[in-house]
């Protein structure tokens, strides 16, 4: 008999190289198999300072019922988006406009602030209070994977700038220099570095361990606990340090080759763009399975694009231009700057066979921005851009979804939709966040049962 | 219960907690506090219902429910609780209650800054203190800024490509707390990426003149290591020790220097020795006690079981209290002083903080610190505002304007308090010309030029920023006199004002809930999680109007400590400036606001008759209570008490010693306050008394809590 290219991936699944070429096999393995595999299931954030305008969520030829297009609507309206033109700010994502759900009159009132939520915007909790893991976090522990969550950004601060907590009061930091980002993924296997170096670390990881244990044994009650995460961070790393191993080539296969002028003295764009291709990179190797990838935001910080003849982001959204272009203008050649770098990532992912079909399949990017719908939001709306449907979990086909106004019959919050998101992965629960006050009359419990589907 | 459970178990201080606070039958948790919870508290706050997401039922005396029990006991000292409808507890059980609660609080303070206060001030000032004073043993992250300064003693020379590995919370107030930080695997992950940028550099080598050394700064011990020929063992322990005294500050030990060798050792098989060799090097700057202050007492025990701080612990301790450097010059100094007895270690200390806040060139970064974190004016930067039309507006200016002031205030070292309180000078928009130019004399000029106009062009001329101030004209000589009756002291700067406003109004609650609790060293519970704070919109009422929202039944109970204390601020618009009336919106005239074809045009604003006016209550000091005319009144009678002066001796103890004072602390507390009084308000008295008291000096292990 001779072999099919089925049985043989199936008999390379169970022999020994299994550990050295595990996802990329299992996928392979899994494409093999049709539809009967199970797909990983993953989510991008992508949180982007100074507001998201509802305008841009509107297509050509739609209107929404009230006097002005950023007015929420009073009952839920929908439609559908084939055959309709996407709004300038949202064209690059046309290719894949039958995979979008965008989605207005959402809520996050709790999360108010002058300008960026921070926190606020994946946790749904006042900005200062760390309440509880970010929705970002809270997927990492559901999808699993070697890094529950990456978190990378642009920003004018440096590091000092979370917009993610992985338990109440740990805020986890973006890390906003592409260099870094490079290095925490990939560094296993960078070119200039070799098997040693790796060897190094795990040596250096074991010994701190150790070390730390042993540290420990002078210290009594809540004095230990302070030890307790470095040690913990030290026994992670190490774990982290043997399934690396496990994944070299693998790991080697998508590390991203940035370019010099991504790395040193970089704009925005050139920053962001390196972001993303490392973040692609990340969820093509099977490093994590949760990313957010952050975009000005945190504080005042807002940005700064000279290279897009935009020096400041905080004059714009106070309706200042620069030379001939409007403040609107400005606010769309950055969302298009943004949407071209998310349509790339799509495409990346769309072009690596999983399963019955591709990674993006399994996908859903989530992309709004940490300042709710404006430079200085309300907080009573909170537009969202879906793009894939997290393996036929979330329906997503090319709508365009319009919920009740703040405060009215079914009106639905930004909590509703993470909520939706933990239901589509498996993890149902009632509540997210700190519930809006301001709507005790309302349910705020449970995900948006519009965007589910039969199969969730 | 409590006495089993006792954080520090000293007798001295038990027995003074018990006539402090308990009486001679002494309250206990199952005898006196769950009964009376199970009557009275239970039934709203247990399993079945948890009003105001308050659950009682699982309440126990362990540490971490030290805030829950402060809350309570505010609680039942005010008679909040339980409420009138139900049926009132008996006196004597309620005092009992409170007395445990108490006692409790004395013991284990809260970890958490804005929680110290609710250690009632009387326990601490109200009688004579008898107890020796210690802290417990433990361990406190370092500062930020101290790793920035840890990295620049292991290599002198610039560095670049390294990371911040670790922050301090964002919360206002005094922010580095022993018991706030610990290091977790995104921090870790950093600290392993800096050790390894700053092991390489030390490590650096380049050809000259067909030879290999040194790059500059690299370290002359750790480039025998780099030979392609194995080190020898002495080559590697001097480059251990080199090290280890670069990072920690003293000699490792023989033990130590083997388990380092061992990890050269494993890595060695690579066949990358040069790897091995930075990796052990590397190691050494991830120690636990060179990111950390340890603070264990490992020096030798007196005779009630307390144990002095070993000179290099001490040498920490000081040093990164006053600033963020360590000084390893000045241990031994401290082993000579620790022989001659505790006079002797007090007086090494006292010098240190001499030579630190006196000395011309020393870095009082750390020092200045404490007053921006306790009066928090330069957040005045952080609070977003719309630019008041035709005037300049510049925040970072008028910060920089009040820190100048505080310094000088706090470097002419007399009054210290009272002048930050009460003085009637400010800097003005000024900056020094050339200032950091040495040699050259320092010509003042305004940092923010007046915005230039066109009066041409029709333009209206750009109000200046010495307004802000009162003043018609910048002023050459500062810091200058403000216009009489219209400010005084940091309270009333423009940058104090702003820090605690809102975007678009005043915000009297957290002006006075500031001065509830850094003035008169009083608790306001933190808002309850799903209450919304929504004053009135109704522009066409002056704010305080707008506030009477505060008054009704559930609200009063907090902000009845906090709206009238802030209220007599109300002197100043939202930007800081003085006024004299309140604009507000004219309803009719609004109306009419409109143009040919009726659109509006905007709101058209009146003046009304200004109220300044506030209450002080239950301040502590019924000579103090009472009604005030305007904020000048009341932070005189305030800034006259000794309650106040004790209560900001109170929050410097907190800063410098990272921790919440408990009442093994009173003696510490009662003579810094002393030793500030005595030399004539001078707040180096108060730093040299702070880290020369035996709260600082001693330690005591701390007892495992009760699971």
């Amino acid at each position: 008999m001779i072999p099919t290219r089925r049985h043989l991936l199936h008999g390379l699944s169970l022999g020994a190289s299994a550990t050295v070429l595990g996802p990329i096999v299992d996928r392979l393995v899994a494409h093999a198999a049709g539809a009967s595999a199970v797909a990983q299931r993953r989510v991008v954030f992508v949180v982007q300072s100074n507001g998201m305008a509802p305008a841009h969520l509107l297509p050509a030829g739609l209107e929404r019922k009230s006097a002005t297009t950023d007015s929420p609507t009073r009952t839920f309206t929908e439609h559908a988006l084939v055959g309709r033109t996407l709004h300038p700010a949202l064209a690059p994502l046309a290719p894949f406009q039958g995979r979008l759900a965008l989605v207005q009159g959402l809520s996050n009132k709790i999360a108010l602030s002058d300008h960026s939520s921070e926190l606020g915007a994946l946790g749904c909790y006042p900005k200062d209070k760390v309440l509880g893991a970010t929705i970002d976090y809270q997927m990492g522990a559901v999808l699993g994977g070697i890094f529950p969550q990456v978190g990378v950004g642009y920003s004018e601060r440096g590091n000092a700038y979370c917009f993610s907590a992985s338990a109440p009061g740990r805020r986890a930091p973006i890390v906003c220099s592409p260099a870094e980002s490079f290095r925490m993924l990939f560094g296993s296997v960078a070119a200039h570095q070799d098997r040693t170096a790796f060897d190094h670390r795990t040596n250096l990881l074991e010994f701190m361990a150790d070390d730390i244990k042993q540290a420990r044994t002078a210290l009594a009650g809540e004095e230990r606990q302070k030890l307790d995460g470095y040690l913990e961070a030290f026994e992670n790393l190490h774990g982290r340090q043997a399934q690396l191993a496990a994944r070299a080539a693998e790991i080697r296969q998508h590390a991203p080759k940035l370019a010099d002028k991504q790395l040193k003295n970089a704009t925005a764009s050139l920053t962001l763009e390196a972001q993303f291709e490392i973040a692609a990179a990340a969820l093509l190797a099977g490093l994590t399975r949760v990313v957010t990838i952050t975009s000005g935001g945190g504080g005042q910080a807002f940005g700064s694009y000279p290279e897009l003849g935009i020096p400041g982001l905080h004059h714009i959204g106070h309706g200042g231009g620069y030379e001939d272009k409007s403040a609107q203008d400005c606010f769309v050649a950055i969302r298009q700057l943004h949407t071209r770098l998310i349509a790339g990532l799509a495409h990346k992912l769309h072009t690596q066979p999983e399963g019955t079909g591709t990674m993006l399949d399994n996908t859903v990017i989530v992309y709004l921005s940490d300042s709710g719908d404006s430079h200085h939001p309300t907080g009573k709306q909170w537009p969202v851009v879906l793009l894939g449907n997290l393996g036929g979990r979330l329906n997503t086909n090319g709508r365009y979804l319009d919920y009740p106004a703040y405060g009215r019959p079914g009106h639905r919050t930004l909590a509703n939709l993470y909520l939706t998101l933990l239901h589509a992965v498996g993890k149902p629960q009632d509540t997210f966040g700190v519930p809006d006050p301001g709507l005790c009359d309302l349910d705020q419990t449970g995900p948006l049962t519009e965007l589910l589907t039969a199969r969730s | 219960m409590f006495s089993s459970a006792g954080r520090f178990p000293l007798a001295g201080l038990l027995v003074l907690l018990k006539c402090a606070a308990l009486g001679a039958n002494e309250p206990t948790f199952a005898q006196t506090v769950q009964p009376f919870l199970k009557a009275h508290c239970i039934k709203c706050h247990g399993p079945d219902q948890q009003a105001g997401e308050v659950r009682l039922d699982e309440l126990t005396a362990e540490r971490k429910h030290t805030h829950t029990w402060g809350l309570i006991r505010a609680q039942l000292r005010d008679g909040y609780m339980p409420p009138r409808r139900e049926p009132p507890p008996d006196a004597a059980q309620t005092r009992a209650v409170i007395a445990w609660t108490t006692a409790l609080i004395a013991s284990r303070p809260g970890r958490l800054p804005n929680h110290g206060n609710l250690l009632p001030h009387e326990l601490l000032f109200g009688g004579p203190a008898l107890t020796a004073g210690f802290g417990p043993a433990r361990v406190w992250r370092l500062h930020p800024n101290a790793y920035q300064y840890l990295v620049r003693d292991v290599f002198k020379e610039r560095l670049t490509g390294l990371s911040a590995p670790f922050t301090l919370q964002g919360e206002r107030g005094i922010r580095d707390f022993a018991d706030l930080y610990s290091l977790d695997e995104a921090s870790t992950e950093i600290l392993i990426r800096n050790a390894a940028l700053i092991v390489e550099a030390q490590t650096s080598t380049e050809n000259k003149n067909g030879q290999t050394v040194g790059r500059n700064g690299a370290v002359r011990e750790f480039l025998d290591l780099l030979a392609p020929s194995a080190p020898t063992p002495r080559q590697l322990e001097t480059a251990i020790q080199t090290q280890f005294r670069k990072a920690v500050a003293r000699p490792a030990t023989a033990d130590e220097v083997r388990r380092y060798v061992g990890l050269y050792d494993k890595g060695v098989p690579t066949g990358d020795r040069v790897g091995a060799a930075r990796t052990m090097l590397q190691v050494i700057l991830l120690r636990a006690d060179a990111l950390y202050r340890y603070e264990l007492g490992t020096g030798p025990a007196d005779t009630t079981g307390r144990r002095w701080l070993s000179p290099v612990e001490l040498e920490m301790a000081v040093n990164l209290s006053l600033g963020h450097q360590r000084h390893p010059a000045l241990v031994p100094t401290l082993v000579a002083a620790q022989q001659q007895g505790v006079a002797a270690v007090r007086a090494a200390i006292a010098e240190r903080v001499r030579a630190v806040l006196t000395g011309n060139k020393s870095d009082k970064e750390r020092i200045y610190g404490f007053f921006r974190e306790y009066f928090a004016y330069h957040h005045a930067t952080e609070v977003f505002k719309d630019k008041p039309a035709r005037w300049s507006y510049a925040p970072t200016q008028l910060v920089a304007d009040t820190d100048r002031l505080m310094q000088q205030i706090v470097n002419s070292d007399r009054d210290v308090f009272r002048e930050l309180l009460l003085t009637t000078k400010s800097f003005v928009n000024a900056i020094y010309k050339d200032e950091n130019k040495p040699g050259r004399v320092p010509v003042l000029m305004p940092a923010v030029k007046p915005i230039s106009f066109r009066p041409e062009k029709g333009d209206k001329p750009a109000v200046q920023f010495e307004t802000w101030y009162g003043l018609e004209q910048f002023p050459e000589v500062q810091p200058v006199e403000l216009p009489a009756e219209q400010r005084l002291g940091i309270l009333m700067q423009p940058s104090w004002l702003i820090a605690w406003s809102t975007n678009f109004e005043t915000d009297p609650v957290r002006r006075g809930r500031w001065i509830r609790e850094r003035l008169l060293g009083g608790t306001v519970p933190d808002l309850p999680i799903g209450v919304a704070a929504m004053v009135s919109d109704d522009h066409e009422q002056p704010f305080r109007t707008r506030l009477q929202v505060t008054r009704s039944g559930r609200c009063w109970k907090c902000h009845q400590k906090m709206d009238d204390l802030g209220l007599p601020f109300e002197q100043f618009d939202h930007f800081g400036r003085y006024r004299t009336t309140e604009a507000v919106v004219d309803a009719a005239a609004t109306a009419k606001n409109v143009d040919k074809k009726g659109k509006a045009l905007g709101p058209v604003l009146r003046q009304v008759p200004l109220d300044t006016t506030g209450t002080i209550t239950d301040s502590g000091d019924a000579r103090l209570d009472g009604p005030v005319r305007d904020p000048r009144e009341l932070i005189r009678k305030i800034a006259a008490t000794d309650r106040a002066r004790q209560v900001f001796v109170r929050h410097a103890f907190r800063y410098f010693l990272g921790r919440n004072e408990s009442l093994a602390d009173a003696k510490t507390l009662q003579d810094a306050d002393r030793a500030y009084v005595q030399a004539g308000g001078s707040f180096r008295a108060l730093v040299q008394a702070l880290l020369t008291s035996d709260s600082f000096l001693y330690r005591v292990a701390p007892v495992e809590d009760q699971p």
